[in-house]
């Protein structure tokens, strides 16, 4: 570790990876309670379970996001990080902040939540992935500004690298769009209009850039490629995802009250979208191909193609398959959506955190560059069952989806909703399983940290 | 082999460009003639209440302006820089003329309270003439950067890739209006 | 092929690009924030409809539901359940009134909120405003 002050990274991506767990969890217990609908019924009724999955995931990524950006800003500086006590101490804010937030949502019903952390003042809570109680928004929005802030400072004290200026951006992207979760008019149409600048603006806009800024890093150390090729590269694929991305919006704005032309701006700039994330896999098969050293960190390597091809077919290609209009008319808020939701998720945000996580760890836990060949076997076995039983997961669900919105929207005699969820019955039960497989996954790649921690490093021969 | 030294003008990054954006204009016309097919009364009613005159002017005002930057190229190409600047400056000039003879036509248009949502017809020509408007403007703002740099000396004979990559840009957006305006305002 | 395409000219795509689509971006927000009053009727939302959003959302209801298609698929969809259930708030507040404490064994029930009154009327009548928005005609049918 070429700088004393990254190693402030290892707490948070511990934090993620418990919180992951966490995630995991609760997708099961949903999982479930889709099969057997009195399951922990009243004690975590479902709503309850999917904040607490979503709140999770969205927490676990910002962990991940900076842990990353830690490890990435001082060493592409090139000097110690500005101040590794306020990492620390804003580490400590968010995740005790993070767990009461959790607590809470388990603990207490949600309106008594909204009451005892005055949400009445200023109303914000209760739409989707923004349910955190106005207080935990605002704390997420100071530890945003004090992480931003020991970022730009290390940057601005250091060599001024494309990567570190893409990542900033991208960083202070998502902590500018975040402040539009506190605007919540009475009015639905606006409330969801803008509701959209944080969630579709962060998820296909700002993480694009700092997920293109983790990958080309952790490119450059394995690789050896080029810096002046990655970075080209970068921007290209960084301009395709914000020229693409920010008016395919639209594709959210076809059937909220929202005018007409949205149809059309939507359908055709978000059919575009997954360019950028085509031209990432041939980027990163690319430069492992004209790779000019041997990494012995085999599992990072894995990570990176892993990031690019699942962040293809998740985001890219499902995202494709209900984006124009006149199909999403039909699948619009089916189990499609989910589908694409997993493996978008998954393959685009989890598996880029997995991989700066796989090539840093080890260096942080004083290793030269690689896990030993029995701990990177057994994270790469990890890489296999997540990332297939997520193929699977994803499967089952289009499935469901497409038998929804045959039987419930498009047949002559539709069924109601409850009738067509007991047809699709199977599928949420291959789902589960899926999903229990997923599970063994994550603990054998929990295992790998500490499988063969004694054992010799791996180096290339 | 044989056409190994083709001279590719300007920047591969910016045919690479506007290849992209012509693929856009392009599915947007594709769209157009689809919705076109579907409504055509539609279409022609609302079709012949645009200003017909308005846009010819500006598609010679446009075409001209290519001209113009097309020779400023060429008089770079025999190191004369003023004169290149000269046609330049004519360019951004007609360039200038075409926003405010399209902004006319707006405000005609807007001040008989058509909008976006007033039809689909509308709806199509708002979107693609302003579309089409903003890369006007994105156009000419390449174009002052080169004229300032060429004004400066930046270029001469044989160092033209910036001049001709703004020239490629501005022959695109002419190209995206010659292509629009019969498609938007004359064919039935 | 490298030596002409520039890192400075992919950069230079990249803010070019990225400024010119948030303007547009900008500018057709700023149409839908204009003329979106012709499809959300915002006339009528009067205290009670701005009561019933609050209570929809300190209940986090989207957390099962989904509302014009956003939010969860584990319950059915309410952008229309005002006209599903026969134009009829009077329905929509029984509804959420009796759904039993201890739920349905083996089914998927919804939790008994204990709402007042008020707050059960305040929410029916927000589901009514937001069926009457111009969604496009979504969902395609009445089942929603």
């Amino acid at each position: 570790m070429p700088y004393k002050s990254q190693a402030v990274a290892k707490y948070y991506f511990v934090a993620a990876i418990a919180l992951f767990v966490g995630q995991i969890l609760f997708g099961l217990v949903m999982g479930l309670q889709y099969v057997m609908g009195d399951f922990l019924f009243p004690e975590i009724p479902f709503n309850v379970a999917r904040m607490v999955h979503t709140n999770l995931l969205i927490v676990w990524l910002l962990f991940g996001f900076m842990g990353a950006s830690y490890y990435l800003v001082p060493e592409e500086a090139e000097t110690e990080l500005y101040s590794p006590m306020l990492a620390l101490g804003l580490f400590w804010i968010f995740l005790i902040a993070g767990a009461l937030t959790i607590l809470g949502y388990l603990l207490v019903p949600y309106a008594t939540l909204a009451e005892i952390t005055m949400n009445d003042l200023l109303p914000t809570m209760g739409r989707e992935f923004l349910e955190q109680p106005t207080i935990t928004k605002i704390g997420i929005v100071i530890v945003a500004l004090g992480f931003l802030f020991n970022i730009g400072m290390t940057v601005l004290k250091g060599k001024k690298t494309v990567v570190s200026l893409v990542l900033l951006m991208g960083l202070t992207g998502l902590a500018v769009f975040f402040l539009f979760s506190f605007y919540n008019p009475t009015n639905l149409v606006l409330d969801k209009y803008f509701w959209w600048w944080v969630v579709h603006l962060w998820v296909e806009g700002v993480w694009e850039l700092i997920l293109g800024a983790i990958l080309a890093f952790v490119l450059i150390k394995v690789t050896g490629v080029d810096r002046e090729i990655i970075e080209k590269w970068l921007y290209i694929i960084i301009a395709m995802t914000l020229i693409t991305g920010i008016i395919g919006t639209g594709h959210h704005y076809y059937w909220i009250g929202t005018p007409d032309y949205w149809s059309w701006w939507g359908s055709i700039f978000s059919a575009l979208e997954p360019i950028p994330f085509f031209l990432m896999v041939v980027y990163a098969f690319t430069m492992v191909y004209k790779r000019r050293r041997e990494h012995p960190n085999k599992a990072a390597t894995l990570w990176a193609l892993g990031t690019a091809v699942m962040a293809f077919l998740g985001a890219g290609v499902w995202g494709f398959l209900h984006t124009l209009a006149p199909v999403n008319y039909y699948t619009h808020g089916t189990q499609l959506t989910a589908a694409h939701g997993h493996m978008a998720f998954y393959g685009a945000y989890v598996m880029i955190v997995l991989t700066m996580i796989s090539y840093a760890m080890p260096i942080i836990r004083g290793r030269a560059a690689a896990n030993s060949e029995r701990s990177q076997l057994w994270e790469m076995w990890s890489f296999w069952l997540m990332t297939v039983s997520m193929v699977f997961i994803t499967l089952f669900l289009t499935a469901a989806g497409v038998l929804q919105t045959w039987l419930q929207r498009y047949t002559d005699a539709p069924l109601d909703f409850m009738t067509t969820q007991s047809k699709i019955e199977i599928f949420y039960w291959l789902r589960e399983g899926a999903g229990a497989v997923f599970l063994i996954g994550l603990i054998v790649y929990i295992a790998s940290f500490f499988v063969g921690s004694k054992d010799e490093e791996r180096t290339v021969s | 082999m044989l056409k190994k030294n083709i001279h590719l003008p300007g920047d591969l990054a910016i045919w690479i460009f506007i290849f992209a954006e012509l693929l856009v204009f392009a599915i947007f016309f594709i769209v157009y003639a689809v919705a076109k097919n579907q409504h055509p009364e539609l279409f022609l009613l609302s079709q012949k209440s645009l200003d017909k005159t308005s846009g010819t002017l500006n598609t010679i005002t446009l075409i001209t302006s290519s001209y113009f930057v097309a020779l400023s190229v060429l008089a770079m190409q025999e190191n004369k820089v003023k004169q290149s600047v000269r046609w330049l400056l004519a360019a951004i000039v007609c360039g200038i003329g075409f926003l405010v003879i399209k902004s006319i036509e707006y405000q005609h248009i807007f001040s008989q309270g058509i909008g976006l949502d007033s039809n689909l017809f509308y709806m199509f020509y708002l979107s693609l003439t302003a579309f089409h408007f903003m890369h006007v403007v994105m156009g000419l703002i390449i174009l002052s950067a080169v004229t300032v740099k060429a004004y400066n000396g930046g270029y001469n004979s044989q160092s033209m890739v910036g001049i001709e990559t703004g020239a490629s840009y501005w022959h695109m957006v002419d190209l995206v209006w010659i292509i629009l305006f019969p498609l938007v305002y004359i064919l039935p | 092929m490298s030596e002409v395409f520039t890192k400075i000219m992919a950069r230079n795509i990249f803010y070019g690009g990225s400024l010119f689509f948030f303007l547009l971006f900008l500018g057709l927000t700023f149409d839908t924030v204009q003329s979106s009053h012709k499809r959300d009727h915002r006339e009528n939302i009067t205290e009670k409809v701005a009561l019933g959003k609050k209570v929809w959302e300190d209940n986090n209801c989207i957390g099962c539901h989904t509302l014009l298609g956003e939010g969860a698929y584990f319950a059915p969809e309410l952008g229309n359940v005002y006209k599903r259930f026969g134009n009829s708030t009077a329905a929509i507040m029984a509804f959420i009134k009796t759904r039993p404490k201890e739920g349905i064994p083996g089914r998927r029930s919804m939790p008994q909120f204990n709402l007042s009154d008020e707050e059960l009327e305040a929410v029916a009548e927000f589901l009514k405003w937001t069926s009457e928005i111009d969604t496009n005609n979504w969902p395609p049918n009445i089942k929603g």
